[in-house]
Formats: structure tokens, sequence, C-alpha cells
């Protein structure tokens, strides 16, 4: 793997941040109602920052909770799957606005799994997406509602996300493998 | 005159003089022409062996066979349990009565015995201590033994009538016979699977303790030395009857005993895969009674190596450890699994494990076998102490494939067997 | 996922296999308190319960955790009288192996025989009982009922009561508890234990234990598997080895009473002690035990097909 371009350093990340919260706030007008979902791993932390950022911004607490979809995944049995983690999920869901937070998206699987997932635990309202990264090569009609920027990348291309929770340090960058560099 | 065949450079095994040593045999026809240092091969038509590096010694005798025949041929025939011996090196052996029926009776002996004529190897019946092996009535054994029984045993089963038990003691002094006891206490081994220690405990199979072979044991003891019979104890198992037979020894009581290749071979540690090959009667012990088998090896408490070859059908043992019978088969490994555990892995001398394997058994049972010297019949087997083999289920010659000894790395290929000066196997003539 | 394709017997699962399985475990206890307990995760898998002895608790916890996580589960009760020849087994096998399953869950009266399935089917297998061998899922699904209740297994005192001799469940769970370090005793009758007791922390009487044990463990007296009975009564067992409100109440506060099922009433634990669908007494954690078993079992199906 090469480092092939610097996506965001920590004052994007930050400011994506912000500006995603406050989208969702208006989107939603205010966060009555609205439940805000991390996807394990690194949809967990971002989530985190947005559901403060949005308690701060509007000085009440929101729910919020983390979601694994181990056991909603289609590609089960292909030797790829790391841990399970817990669903900590301690609130209905039912009639709110959930707000699903993950890192990249990608070909939509996981997303696809994760709304099932939902579906298993309630009937929301709504359910919307949060995005750091929509880098495309979509295999399912799946769309998000906030990105924090569109990467265009090729196959072969890697996009890292790294997040001070969970990495020690915040940055997004693109990543290409080598033996396609010639 | 018949043919003629050199067997040179060999170390010959002489368990009459106990002697290891360089020698080279003459064989004409059917007998022992010449043994010395150093034998020319003349001119004519000859055959020569080189046995550079290999043990020469009398053909094989296993006192402690089972051949299925009659009643159970689709195991075992005495026919190719004969071609089984002679592949394994044994030119004598010594057929157990628990067939169906059970030779009990003087026209079995007899059949036996003329159905063993027509094979490469001799073969003495050995005949039923009581009627149908049930443990109930005393056979005619002056009659048997006059058909030609060489010894008398219920093998498979234990007379548990201890007065039935005195009077065929008393009764066999008569007739000069050994009684070759399989000893067993059923309300010990009633439903007992393996040999009752830590291994059965964890395995979960019903544990046989070792006070079954023990407490009968003991009890005959006590008969023989009040009878005066001589019993000869079979497949002795456990450290307490290696000690109980030394002492009655020391004491004067006409008892001789034997252990199983297998006995020495394994122990219940080897159970862990539950490979119902390795289920056997009395069942493989611990390793501290393995341990005592070969010391009763080394001080010459045991007086003869068996293989207490125990055919069964695949259906027989390819089923759950509970349904499987009892035995292995043992006749192709009796000398290499012996060769590899006592000589190999314990110290044992070539010249003791020799005797085991002939004169042992063949004087117990009076026959004339298990010698080599000028003038007898030429009875040798050729082993290559250097040459290994792993036995697979489909490297037998047997009609059964139960080998304990299946995957197992042996030691001591049988690379000749000369019967009556004549070669009747010979490694790789499959 | 896990070390070793089938799980035949504890001695099978390292350390880390077994956490994993807890870890798991917890995911899926959740689930099965949800509205939904069902996930798809195994869409499409097809699981065989072939039990060749009779089972209604473990073959019903298998088939509950094999359909929430959305398997198919076929139920193969193969009687034991018409199956003495290994022959038959291997037609059984035969049979299931054609209907293209992934997954075959063995239970056999005989010790080794789920040893000896695995042998010959490449699919994993999980043994849910051979003979007086081993259990290895109440095993694990004993050590999560009581990691569930006292979160820190190491060091909690265990005493294992009654026919240790017969039980399978008592061998897994020796061996699975001292591998989490527990300590681990045995009490039972003299004819309820094996000719060599070295290695064993053996007791004679439940008194001895009653009131220092974290967990009594009850066994389940197994007239079935005794080959022949040699104790004397039920009334001399209760006077040394039963569990009455007397004993309960000389146990420690946080001890817990635990069982494999089904109990004998009044052999093993007293009425007063069972109560009704509940016990009255907070310390009997017996339906744990099975709820602890589904998510066990879902983890264990879940991990192994992964």
């Amino acid at each position: 793997m090469i480092e092939k371009a610097n996506i965001l350093n920590p004052d994007d990340l930050e400011r994506v941040i912000k500006r995603i919260s406050h989208e969702i706030l208006e989107r939603n007008r205010g966060s009555e109602n609205l439940v805000i979902i991390g996807l394990r791993k690194r949809g967990v932390p971002l989530a985190r920052r947005i559901a403060d950022r949005i308690e701060s911004f509007e000085e009440k607490k929101v729910d919020f909770g983390k979601l694994d979809i181990s056991f909603y995944r289609d590609d089960f049995g292909m030797k790829i799957k790391s841990d399970v983690e817990k669903t900590e999920i301690g609130f209905d869901i039912t009639d709110k606005n959930v707000i699903l937070v993950d890192d990249v998206l990608f070909t939509g699987r996981t997303i696809r799994a994760a709304m099932d997932a939902i579906i298993d635990l309630g009937r929301p309202r709504s359910i919307q997406l949060v995005v750091l990264i929509d880098r495309g090569h979509r295999e399912l009609p799946i769309r998000a509602d906030y990105v924090g920027k569109n990467v265009p990348t090729s196959r072969n291309e890697l996009v890292m996300v790294k997040l001070k929770e969970t990495d020690g340090e915040d940055g997004v960058i693109l990543l290409e493998k080598e033996e396609d560099v010639k | 005159m018949g043919s003629k065949i050199l067997i040179s450079n060999g170390s010959l095994a002489d368990p009459e003089t106990g002697r290891f040593c360089r020698k080279d045999i003459y064989i004409e026809g059917r007998l022992i022409k010449d043994i010395a240092d150093k034998i020319e091969a003349g001119s004519g038509d000859i055959k020569i062996i080189d046995a550079r590096g290999m043990i020469v010694m009398p053909g094989l005798v296993d006192m402690h066979v089972h051949l299925r025949d009659p009643g159970f041929e689709e195991e075992e025939t005495i026919e190719s349990g004969a071609e089984a011996a002679l592949a394994g090196g044994i030119t004598s052996m010594a057929c157990m009565p628990n067939t169906s029926p059970a030779i009990d009776s003087p026209h079995l002996v007899k059949y036996v015995i003329e159905k063993a004529d027509s094979t490469d190897c001799s073969i003495y019946p050995v005949a039923a201590m009581t009627k149908g092996i049930a443990g109930k009535e005393i056979t005619e054994m002056g009659l048997l033994s006059e058909e030609g029984a060489v010894a008398f045993s219920d093998d498979g089963r234990c007379v548990s009538d201890a007065r039935l038990m005195f009077e065929i003691m008393r009764y066999s002094v008569q007739f000069g016979k050994p009684l070759v006891l399989h000893e067993e206490e059923y309300s010990f081994s009633g439903y007992g699977l393996m040999h009752e220690g830590k291994f059965s405990t964890r395995l979960g199979l019903e544990g046989i303790s070792r006070l079954s072979d023990d407490i009968i044991i003991q009890r005959d003891i006590m008969l023989a030395g009040k009878t005066g019979a001589r019993i000869h104890i079979t497949h002795v198992s456990t450290s307490a009857a290696v000690d109980m037979i030394r002492r009655a020894k020391k004491n004067g009581v006409p008892v001789t005993c034997d252990v199983t290749s297998h006995h020495l071979f394994f122990n219940d540690s080897f159970l862990e895969g539950f490979n119902t090959n390795l289920k056997v009667k009395p069942p493989l012990r611990s390793r501290d009674d393995q341990m005592a088998l070969i010391e009763g090896v080394k001080d010459g408490t045991i007086d003869a190596i068996i293989s207490d070859h125990a055919p069964h059908l695949d259906t027989e043992k390819n089923t759950t450890f509970r349904a499987a019978e009892f035995g292995t088969i043992g006749l192709e490994t009796l000398f290499a699994s012996s060769y590899t555990k006592l000589c190999r892995d314990n110290g044992v001398g070539i010249d003791k494990l020799v005797r085991l394997l002939t004169l042992g058994p063949s004087s117990i049972i009076g026959i004339n076998a298990g010698k080599i010297s000028r003038g007898k019949s030429a009875d040798i087997t050729v082993a290559d102490p250097g040459a290994d083999f792993t036995p697979a289920a489909d490297s037998f010659r047997s009609r059964s494939k139960n080998s304990a000894f299946i995957g197992q790395k042996l030691y001591g290929k049988i690379k000749y067997t000369v019967k009556k000066g004549k070669i009747v196997y010979e490694s790789g003539s499959n | 996922m896990l070390s070793k394709k089938s799980i035949l017997q504890v001695d099978d699962l390292e350390k880390e296999d077994v956490i994993k399985i807890m870890d798991t475990a917890d995911s899926f206890t959740d689930i099965s308190k949800r509205e939904i307990k069902k996930v798809p995760i195994l869409r499409g898998k097809a699981v065989v319960n072939l039990f060749f002895e009779s089972s209604t608790r473990t073959r019903t916890s298998f088939e509950v955790a094999a359909k929430r996580l959305s398997a198919d589960m076929i139920n193969f009760s193969a009687s034991t009288s018409s199956l003495k020849k290994g022959e038959s087994i291997m037609d059984t096998l035969r049979t299931i192996l054609a209907m293209q399953v992934d997954l075959v869950v063995v239970r056999h009266s005989d010790s080794g025989t789920v040893k000896m399935v695995d042998d010959l089917i490449d699919i994993p297998v999980i043994n849910a009982g051979d003979g007086k061998h081993q259990h290895p899922t109440q095993a694990l699904l004993d050590l999560y009922t009581i990691r569930s209740r006292f979160k820190e297994c190491r060091g909690l005192k265990v005493a294992i009561v009654g026919d240790f001799l017969n039980s399978r469940v008592a061998a897994s769970d020796i061996l699975l508890f001292e591998k989490m370090g527990m300590d681990v005793s045995i009490v039972a009758p003299s004819m309820l234990l094996p000719e060599d007791c070295s290695g064993f922390k053996i007791y004679s009487c439940i008194d001895d234990v009653i009131e220092s044990a974290d967990i009594i463990y009850m066994l389940r007296m197994q007239f079935e598997r005794q080959g022949r009975k040699f104790y004397p009564s039920i009334r001399e067992y209760n006077r040394f080895f039963s569990l009455n409100r007397d004993r309960v109440g000389r146990m420690k506060e946080s001890a817990v009473i635990m069982h494999p099922g089904p109990v004998n009433r009044g052999i093993e634990i007293s009425d007063e002690v069972m109560g009704g669908t509940r016990s009255p007494y907070s310390s009997v954690i017996i339906e744990d035990q099975v709820t602890g078993g589904v998510a066990i079992r879902m983890a264990i199906l879940y991990l192994i097909l992964g």
C-alpha cells in the first residue's frame, strides 16, 4: 500500500462533523425524536461526536447507540469476519428518526445489513444515513443523506479513516495497492 | 533328496544354548544338514539367502491363536490363518477351541489336525476344558488327548465355578496336559469395555478392574498348588498377576504364563481415539502394568509371548466402542511388535525374545518345535531388525483386518520363513 | 473461527475459543430478549439434530438456537435398537449427507460414537452427549451461566454432587471449570465414583461443602445408566447428598444451585426447594442454564459455520 492523497486533515474532519450535525438538525427541525446510532466500529466514535455536537447545540440529550451487524451480513462464511461486538441500543427506536452513522460508504452492503438489523429492533419513522466518505462503487440502490466528502476512487484504492478514539489520531487518507502502481 | 538352501552370514539366535552369534545354516531336503561358522555353497542348484545383518531363528511358535474354523470362516480359516502365520515367521501354532461348534469332542480335534495337514504350518489343537465352553461339565479330556489335543482351555471364557475348576485340574494331571487359563471374574468385567483407570473415567467407557484377572489368578494358583496340575495363565495383563506368578513359581507351583504382544506394546492411554481395534480382553492396562509385564519378561516370570490372534469382521469392529467385539489380529505382527517394544525400546536381549517366541511356548505345550540344530526339521525364520514397516488394513494376509498395530511403525520385518526345508514366505513375494 | 472444525469434547476447545463463545453468546442473549428473536445470519444453512438417544431438552435447545439464526433444522431421531451395527450408523450418515446439510448435532448412548461420526464425515459435528463420555455444550452453558452470575470465574468453588461415575455432564464440567481456574470438588458415595479417584477432591456428604461452595452443582441420579445398582436407598441418598431447605439455608449468600435437568424431585433436590414453576429461592438458577443454553448453542452454531 502506498499513500496517494490526504483527503481530510484533523481540522477538516472537525468541520465536516460540525456541518453534518447542523444539517441533521436543520432537516429534522431540531433533535426531538432523533436517535443516533453508530456502526461498529468507526461509525461509533463518529456518531458519538455528532451526538455531542447536537446535544451542545440543542442543550439536551439525544439517545445514542452502537450497532454490530455481524448477524445480518450477506458475506457470511467467506471467512472475512471479525469478532462479534455487542449491539448496545438501550432505547426503543419505534417512531424515531434514526441517524445511522458509518465512516465509509462503498458497496452499500453494510448499510443494507444495518437497516435490516434496525428494523428487527422496531419500526422507526425514518432511517437517515451519515457517512464521512462516499467512495462510490455501489452494488445496491443505497445513498447517503449526509456526506462528509465524495471521493471518486478506483477499486484498487482504499480509503483509510483514522479516529482518535480508535486509532489515536484523526484523518482520512487514500491508499493504493502497490501492485497496481507499477 | 530335496532342494538345498544356504542361509549365510546371519546371526543365529539359538534358544537352547541362549547364544546369539554369526552362523551359516545349510538345509537339504526337509532337514538342517549343517550349522557352522562358515559354510561354502557347493556346486549345483542351491538357493542362497544372504542374511547379513539379519536375525536367524527357529520358526516361531505361537501357542495362542483363534483360527475361527469351524464356524466363523468369513473371519478366518485354518488355511488363511496358516498363511498369515507364515508371513509372521510362525511355523507352529496352537489354536483355541472357541469355535462353533467348540473343539470339545475328538472328531473336532481330528477335523483341525486333518485340515491343518494341507497347510505349510504346523497347527496343534487346544481342546475345550468344558463341554461347549459353557463352564458346566468337563470334556472327555482323555479321548481328546489321545486324538492329539496339546492342551485344554476354555479361552474366551473363564470357569467361574471354583469346585469345577478344582476337578478339571485334578483330572488334567492324569493326562499330563497343561491347562491354558483365561482368568476373568465376571462380576468385575461384566459391563467393562477397557481398563478401569484414569483413561476409562476420562473416556466415559466402563472399566474392567485389575481385580477381574487377579482374583481368579490367585484362586487358580491355590488350586494348582493343591492339585499339582500344570496351569498356564494366558494373556497376563496386570502387575499383581506378574507378582503372584513370580511368587508361585518360587514356591514350586507348576505354573507358567504368557503375555500378548499387544499388552507389551500398548497401554490404556492409546484408547483415547476410541480405536476399536484396541478393544481387547483382558483390556490394555495402565503404563505401570505394561512396564511390569516387560519386567516379567526380563526376569523370566513370563514364559512365552503370544499373538492371541483374534480375527473379527469389519462390521464387528467398525461400530461403536461398546458394540465392537474384543480382540485384535496379531500373527503377522507378533515378532516385529515384540522386537520393537522389548529389544529396541526396553533393552531386552534378542536371545531372550527369541526364546519366548520359540522354545518357551513349545515346551509348555510339549511340541517338537522351537529348536534349531543339525538333523532337525528345517523350520527357520529370518527377520531384518533394521527394516521397518507400518501395517495398514490392506497389508494383512489374514482374512480379517482388525489389527491394533495399524499405523504403528514396527521394526524387525520377517524376510523369510522356511518350513520343513521349503521357503514358504519371502517378504515382497506377495 | 474456532480452533477445531467440530466440538467433540471440552479438550478440543482452547481457552480463547471458550471466551469467544461466551462473548458471542452475550450478543445472542440480548437478541433472545427482543421482540424479534431472530437474526438472518444462517439463512439457507441446514442443521441436523441426529439423536440416537432420546432427548427433549438438548434437542429442543439446539432447535431453538438454529431457528433463531434462521437456519433450517432437521430432526432425525434414530432408535438405537435398529442401529446395533456401525454399518447402520454409516447408512444413516449417508442419508443425511445426501440431504446437503451443513452441520450435524449428534447424541448417542455409546461413548466415542460422536467422534466416530466426525471421523466419517467432512462437515462439522457437535457432540450433544455421547454415553458417559462428554457433553461439551452443557459444560459451556454451565460456565456461561456461572460467568453471567459471578462475572469472574477464577477461584470460584464448585461442588459437583451425585452420580459422578455415570455423568458425562460432570466429566465435561470438571475439565472446563478447571480450565477456567475454578476449584472443583466432587461429593459422591463410593459406588458412584471410579476405582481410581486420585487427582479429584472427594467428599462423602454435601454438608462438607454446603457452607463453602459458591456453586452447588447437583447431578441427576442416572439410574438408567448405572450398570448395576449398588446404592442402598433414596432415603440414604437424601440424608447425605440431597438439597433441602435446611441445607440451602446454610449456603453462602451469593452461592447458587445448578442442575443439568431434568431434576428428580425428592432425590437430588427437595420439592420445597424446587417450588412450582419457579423456585422460591433466587439461588436456584436452573432456568438460567436453559436460557443460557440457547445463547451458547447459537454462538457455537454461528462460530462454527462462520
